[in-house]
């Protein structure tokens, strides 16, 4: 005799997610950079902040960290996004 | 009773076997086919709707609805009266201060560590005593196996997916303990953490692997906690210095050193909070100067208060054994107690 069993997972109702839009150029724009916090973030996102200013033209580069690295980010850094053009949200361990 | 979960046809219980493996919606153990009867009857046992939210899971704001838990305490064995633990396990894993998502997707590997007090042990069957940490009984065995398959099938807490464990450690399958509250010279766990006295109740605590120590060579409290003490500054030298909860497990044979001393749950906390520290710079002893930097005097505790150190009764009568469980990463994650079937803030279910 068969069996009809229930799933057991989430079936996908999870907040879809999308990409936002690229922007046309990095030239003069302001790139927000959320690290978490953790040491190997800083060489890294020195790194990167020097080539996004010196090859690609940013015009300003926002450095900000997580205050805890295991939680998602604080609510004053997700109302700061929205004054970037641009985030890379990192993690560096 | 209204259950929205998917459904599917599989001709026997073989099948059902390799229809779940096949999804990865296993731990690799066979389970048992969550039959719409079965998970209905684990419902009605906690007088639960199907669409009761038991939380929300923050950073993937994924519902966590008692028919996706009772669906996979069915798959992990529990039997109806069960369930009413697992839900109380995820009532307390969804509260902020547990940090549900970083404890079971952290490289750190820890495992959700699940001690239960009160007459629900009794009634289940669970047994606190002969392997406490380990299979001694049906009840905490399914139930610990049901929050790890919750994590896994609701919130991709897979190995590889949401769960980014380096090692984890084998508490990952199950690491569900009944408190062994009769024979202890305490109140229980749960009293300790505010619960009131005679409530059933689970706490929670993201917990690294237990590192088992042993003194049977004194009688003195002071001397036996010297043991659990060089075992946690053995933990904040070799894994991580940053305070936060400790658990103890400490089994009949030592304890009844402390009761015939006279000494209470909060000595014991005062002892190991005073006794456990270590120096930044004793990093560089085990490998590690490279961290220790210019602040090699400071001295860190394994708590950040002695209330951080949970006291758990448990193990067989003979044996001076017991175990010394660290947190997962210092403060990242607080352990949490709640009441089983008790709701204080909310409407009771309507059909």
């Amino acid at each position: 005799m068969s069996i009809e069993m229930l799933d057991p997972t989430h079936e996908a109702d999870a907040v879809g997610l999308a990409m936002a839009g690229r922007l046309p150029a990095l030239e003069g724009k302001t790139v927000g950079v959320i690290s978490n916090g953790k040491r190997n973030t800083i060489p890294f996102f020195d790194a990167f902040e020097h080539a996004l200013v010196e090859t690609h033209g940013v015009g300003q580069v926002v450095r900000r960290t997580k205050s805890n690295y295991s939680a998602p980010a604080d609510a004053n850094l997700v109302e700061e996004v929205r004054t970037w053009d641009a985030l890379v949200a990192g993690i560096g361990d | 009773m209204t259950l929205v979960s998917k459904r599917y046809e599989v001709a026997d219980i073989l099948a059902a076997q390799e229809f779940c493996h096949s999804r990865s919606w296993t731990d690799g153990l066979p389970v048992v086919p969550p039959t719409r009867e079965a998970v209905e009857a684990c419902l009605e046992w906690a007088l639960l709707p199907a669409d009761h939210l038991v939380g929300v899971e923050p950073v993937r704001e994924r519902a966590v609805t008692a028919e996706k838990l009772a669906v996979n305490a069915v798959m992990a064995g529990c039997l109806p009266m069960h369930f009413p633990v697992v839900v109380a396990a995820f009532t307390a894993m969804l509260e902020e201060p547990f940090l549900m998502h970083g404890a079971t997707a952290s490289t750190g590997g820890c495992a959700v560590l699940i001690v239960i007090n009160g007459p629900v042990r009794n009634e289940l069957g669970m047994d606190g005593t002969f392997n406490a940490l380990a299979a001694s009984d049906r009840a905490t065995t399914c139930i610990g196996r049901a929050v790890r398959l919750v994590l896994c099938n609701l919130l991709d807490a897979r190995p590889g997916d949401v769960d980014r464990s380096t090692l984890g450690h084998p508490g990952k399958l199950r690491y569900c303990l009944a408190e062994d509250v009769e024979h202890a010279p305490w109140p229980s766990l749960a009293e300790d953490q505010g619960i009131p006295p005679g409530a059933s109740a689970v706490t929670v605590m993201a917990a690294g692997s237990p590192r088992q120590v042993m003194n049977e060579w004194t009688t003195r409290p002071e001397e036996i906690l010297d043991t659990f003490v060089a075992e946690i500054k053995a933990n904040m030298r070799h894994y991580s210095i940053w305070p936060g909860n400790y658990a103890i497990v400490l089994p009949p044979q030592l304890r009844a050193h402390f009761a015939k001393a006279g000494w209470s749950r909060r000595d014991i906390k005062q002892y190991v909070f005073d006794h456990a520290r270590i120096y930044r710079r004793e990093w560089a002893d085990v490998g590690k100067a490279a961290v220790v930097g210019r602040h090699g005097d400071q001295e860190y505790g394994a708590m950040p208060d002695p209330e951080h150190l949970l006291i758990i009764a448990a193990g067989g009568p003979a044996g001076g054994f017991g175990a010394v469980i660290p947190p997962w990463l210092g403060p990242k994650s607080k352990a949490v107690s709640v009441a089983i079937g008790a709701c204080v803030d909310c409407t009771p279910p309507s059909a």
